[in-house]
């Protein structure tokens, strides 16, 4: 069943995805996908949002510093093949 | 309709109302391989890792408002590899334009797809094919109109509108069997995603046959009041 938030270690899997506001979250091996927009609105939802949104933000950077990184990560070569359709 | 040699959906198909469309799906939830097919036929997701493709989803989570179907709807049998900035960007707002079309005409039957398109194609995970194009085609059955957004899964906000004719015919399948043959030669007007989208004529590509698209327009609260007054006309019996 779907992680929850606090859950979400960044790069761990292919699998979690979730959403804060109008947000996507994706984890992925080789990068955490953010995609959509967010109000954080002045209200209790809005401080919830920006603190999960911080949470991820958080755990992403955690994963990252003080390791031994790549200017750029490397995308798999894509291979060519006879369209079967 | 699954395909074991794209390792993907061919089509998903999904009949959507406005009451279906109202609430707020929660998206806390996992991509994973569809268990009902052998890993011959299926993608795994592993065949993505690494590929910088998005896991596209056809049918899109926000339709799907209640748990189940919605980690239903998180199965790789629902996804194709999507370039980031199509799925993020200009498909988001087709997928947008269709709830809202939905709300306003209040029920849609809409076929979601890939196109493979030229003589070579694209291949992640030395297993899942790259579709070229994706469509969304749109049946409205209080007018018995219907028409399709099809976009390159590419970078950019370019999308075409074409009638169903014109698509079956790109994709080589009969989406809509029993559908009246005047109102798959017609496209019917389509509101325009939001954003930066540009509406293009749709490229040829290897196609042997000439497309043409169908007008649409770009001012999509005329067309949807358009599209009110034939509803409404159609419901008086007109």
């Amino acid at each position: 069943m779907p992680n929850s938030k606090k859950d979400f270690i960044p790069y761990a899997n292919e699998a979690d995805s979730l959403s804060i506001g109008e947000l996507t979250i994706e984890n992925r091996l080789d990068r955490v996908s953010i995609s959509g927009t967010i109000e954080l609105t002045k209200d209790k939802e809005g401080l919830q949002y920006a603190y999960e949104l911080k949470r991820i933000i958080d755990a992403t950077i955690a994963e990252l510093k003080n390791k031994d990184l790549p200017e750029h990560i490397e995308i798999a070569p894509v291979e060519m093949v006879e369209n079967p359709f | 309709m699954h395909s074991g040699v794209s390792k993907g959906p061919l089509w998903s198909a999904e009949h959507l109302t406005r009451n279906m469309l109202s609430g707020k799906a929660e998206r806390s939830n996992e991509f994973h391989a569809e268990e009902r097919l052998s890993h011959n036929e299926r993608a795994e997701l592993n065949d993505y890792a690494h590929s910088g493709y998005d896991r596209g989803h056809m049918s899109p989570s926000a339709d799907f408002i209640d748990p189940q179907s919605n980690n239903e709807c998180f199965t790789l049998a629902n996804m194709v590899p999507q370039v980031h900035n199509n799925n993020a960007g200009i498909w988001s707002h087709i997928e947008s334009s269709t709830r809202y079309l939905t709300k306003k005409v209040g029920e849609t039957y809409i076929i979601t797809g890939p196109i493979y398109q030229g003589s070579n194609i694209q291949r992640i995970g030395g297993r899942v094919l790259v579709p070229t194009s994706i469509f969304k085609a749109i049946y409205i059955p209080s007018t018995g109109q219907a028409a399709a957004y099809v976009t390159p899964n590419a970078a950019g906000d370019d999308y075409s509108v074409v009638s169903i004719a014109q698509l079956e015919q790109l994709i080589g399948i009969n989406l809509f069997p029993k559908m009246n043959p005047s109102a798959k030669q017609h496209a019917m007007e389509l509101p325009s995603p939001k954003g930066n989208s540009r509406l293009v004529p749709l490229a040829q590509g290897t196609s042997t046959t000439a497309i043409t698209t169908a007008p649409a327009t770009h001012s999509g609260e005329g067309f949807i009041d358009k599209l009110e007054r034939k509803i409404h006309n159609f419901n008086k019996g007109y």
